[in-house]
């Protein structure tokens, strides 16, 4: 069982490693968005009320910077434990049955965030992946239907760069979330001691 | 067979399925064993759809405002502020908690911040001065309610877009509830402090403290400009004027604006108008917010990023406390609090597609109106239903599973949509403070080092104040909706 354990232990730090660099990027990005917002609307309230010019493409890019904040940043909340949950009965539970009981729920949100994964694809690759938007422009185009290449050059952002944000944020909480079954499993056979902490405060809510 | 998703959603989230899980789950579920395997691509969508949404942003903007705000060290000047008014009075530091809070409420709009941020500050101070500390984490915890109930809210930007209300005409539906919740706390605090002879505080702290003169100026325009709209709004009530007219009666409110403060800078002391001075810079925050919102100048999301830019702007230039190297920080904490909220809005966007199609409210509405027709008992049952809720589920998540199922019930037998969020926003804000789950009483309780048990208990008196206040604002429609029916915001 030791020898079970600890691989399990090998392959949920590594998996820990590699979501920790993913994530390290995620939240880069996201700062990186929150900024963008900020700027983008700040444009938009300035040429509305200060030039009586109405642009079209500010609110566009603050959404687009919206999305790919959530889809880079929820799973660094989901891996600190931020997601809402009511822990009042895991908390009561003999440790024993808690811990099952944490496999089935992670069981639950892996089968969600598969199923996600599966839906996303088809979003992105789907007949509304391959709208454009209004406004934006885009230097590159990442072609997905009937094999992998990108297309260089200036031209209207396709859809699916948008709808990619979800898709990659479900990817990387799918992947957190199996780290977190790893981690959970660990425990239930008796190897809590081996696990690593995760790095991050605890997170509230809106609230 | 579709309306079974709503016990099994409660199933799950009973267990401790994160909410985010459970809102695409149990309807999933559902749909794959009705054959409805197509449908649940639309869940996908929907989720997605309710993201991509211009209203929502204001979420991660009210988030970023208060936390700059509360980086750059405006928590102080606010305490301070409150000190100078209220602490004279017997139980001098609980009461400058209460109006800190409802201060405080309209630049963060989150009871969490306002707990951590105001009780590692005067739990402190209030035990030095001889309050249990029970009784200082109690205060603290029960008056941050006021934090999403005074706008700016986020709750309320939930509310707002997962029922398709305007953010404006809650936000301003919002501001007389949060004030009687202050003044109710007052009231009670002012009842404590003959009982338990509470200590009184001195009014100034810090004395022969200059201010810089950046700050200085900024502040004295700032002041005047606010007092010299509000007598020229005033002055517009009995004299119509246009053009030049109108700027020459903006330029003589201003002048009022500037003797009346004169006439007040004698009646008190230098200390005292510097304190004052020291809080113009951060009120400035809601009256921007509100302002712009009242006068058409900005959507509730334009606001909301003019606050983080005014936030900037006096963080580094006015007081110089921020740093560019805390931006980073500061960015990343709202990106991710904000980044939970919205997916979870996301999912209750598709939860709320799913409860349509099972025809859930007409089912639940029946039931409801099978036990009672009357609105008047319906509320009180309502009231009662949501503070249990409120005792196990924070706000948001409660806001987003309940509001689309009990919103149509209400509004089908004549209550207000407007009037309803409100009751709702209120009474699922107080369940923060309420055991064993109330999020505030936890923050609180790692503020204070004091046990959860203990300030559970402590807590106890406020709460029931807050409850009677949340049947005031059931009954009383005109609370909550004076403010709106005045400014056009509702009918």
């Amino acid at each position: 069982m030791g020898g079970v354990v600890s691989a399990l232990n090998v392959v949920a730090t590594c998996l820990g490693v590699v979501n920790a660099a993913i994530l390290r990027l995620g939240n880069a990005v996201g700062v990186i968005c929150v900024g963008a917002m900020v700027v983008a609307i700040l444009i938009q309230v300035f040429f509305r009320y200060v030039l009586n010019n109405a642009l079209p493409w500010p609110d566009e890019a603050a959404r687009f910077c919206m999305l790919w904040m959530t889809g880079a940043m929820a799973p660094i909340a989901f891996r600190r434990g931020g997601f809402v949950a009511i822990d009042m009965i895991p908390r009561i539970l003999p440790n024993l049955v808690a811990q099952v009981l944490a496999m089935v729920l992670l069981g639950v949100s892996c089968v969600v965030l598969w199923t996600g994964v599966e839906l996303g694809w088809n979003h992105i690759t789907g007949f509304a992946g391959s709208g454009k938007s209004a406004s934006l422009y885009t230097f590159f185009k990442i072609e997905l239907r009937g094999g992998f290449g990108i297309d260089w050059g200036i031209q209207k952002m396709p859809k699916a760069q948008m709808m990619g944000s979800l898709f990659v944020g479900v990817c990387l909480l799918l992947s957190v979330n199996v780290e977190l079954m790893l981690r959970s499993l660990i425990r239930l056979l008796g190897g809590s001691s081996m696990l690593l902490e995760i790095d991050g405060e605890e997170m509230a809510g809106a609230e | 067979m579709l309306v079974w998703f709503l016990p099994v959603f409660l199933v799950f989230l009973l267990i401790g399925l994160p909410v985010f899980f459970g809102l695409l789950a149990a309807p999933g579920l559902l749909l794959w064993m009705n054959g409805q395997e197509r449908d649940i691509a639309l869940l996908y969508r929907n989720v997605y759809n309710g993201m991509d949404s211009f209203p929502l942003m204001a979420i991660p903007f009210f988030m970023l405002a208060g936390e700059l705000m509360n980086r750059g060290g405006i928590t102080i000047r606010l305490v301070e502020f409150s000190q100078a008014l209220m602490g004279h009075l017997r139980g001098g530091l609980a009461h400058v908690n209460v109006l800190s809070s409802i201060l405080f409420a309209g630049l963060s709009g989150s009871a969490v911040a306002d707990t951590s941020a105001l009780g590692s500050m005067l739990i402190p101070a209030m035990e030095k001065q001889g309050y249990t500390r029970r009784f200082a984490a109690a205060i603290t915890a029960a008056s941050s309610v006021i934090g999403p109930i005074i706008p700016p809210s986020g709750i309320m930007i939930i509310y707002a877009y997962v029922m398709g209300e305007s953010v404006a005409a809650l936000f301003l539906a919002g501001i007389v509830p949060g004030v009687l919740v202050g003044v109710s706390l007052m009231i009670m605090i002012r009842l404590m402090a003959d009982r338990y002879d509470l200590p009184k505080a001195e009014r100034i702290v810090r004395k022969g403290e200059p201010l810089s003169s950046m700050e200085y100026w900024f502040s004295l325009v700032l002041a005047r400009l606010n007092l010299g709209y509000l007598i020229y709004v005033l002055m517009g009530a009995f004299i119509e004027s246009e053009g030049v007219l109108a700027w020459v009666s903006f330029a003589v409110a201003l002048i009022i604006a500037h003797v009346l403060l004169l006439g007040l800078r004698r009646q008190v002391s230098a200390d005292f108008r510097s304190v004052c001075k020291r809080a113009v810079v951060p009120l400035q925050t809601p009256i921007l917010i509100l302002g712009g919102i009242l006068l058409g100048v900005f959507t509730p999301t334009e606001a909301a990023a003019v606050a983080v830019a005014y936030a900037l702007l006096i963080g580094f230039f006015i007081l110089r406390t921020l740093r560019w190297a805390d931006l980073p920080d500061v960015f990343a904490r709202a990106g991710i609090t904000s980044a939970v909220v919205l997916l979870l809005v996301g999912a209750a966007m598709a939860f709320k597609t799913v409860v349509s199609l099972s025809h859930a409210p007409e089912t639940l509405a029946a039931f409801v109106l099978g036990l009672t027709e009357n609105p008047l008992l319906l509320l009180f049952l309502i009231n009662i239903l949501l503070f249990i809720v409120g005792m196990f589920l924070d706000a948001g998540p409660a806001i987003i599973i309940l509001g689309p199922i009990l919103g149509p019930i209400f509004t089908d037998l004549g209550v207000d949509s407007i009037h309803f969020a409100i009751i709702m926003s209120v009474n699922l804000t107080v369940g923060l403070a309420t055991p064993p789950m109330g999020l505030v009483l936890f923050v609180a309780a790692s503020v204070s080092q004091e046990k959860v048990e203990t300030i559970a208990k402590a807590i106890l008196p406020f709460l029931a104040v807050e409850v009677l206040v949340i049947f005031l604002i059931t009954y009383v429609p005109a609370i909550s909706m004076t403010i709106p029916r005045l400014t056009g915001f509702a009918n």
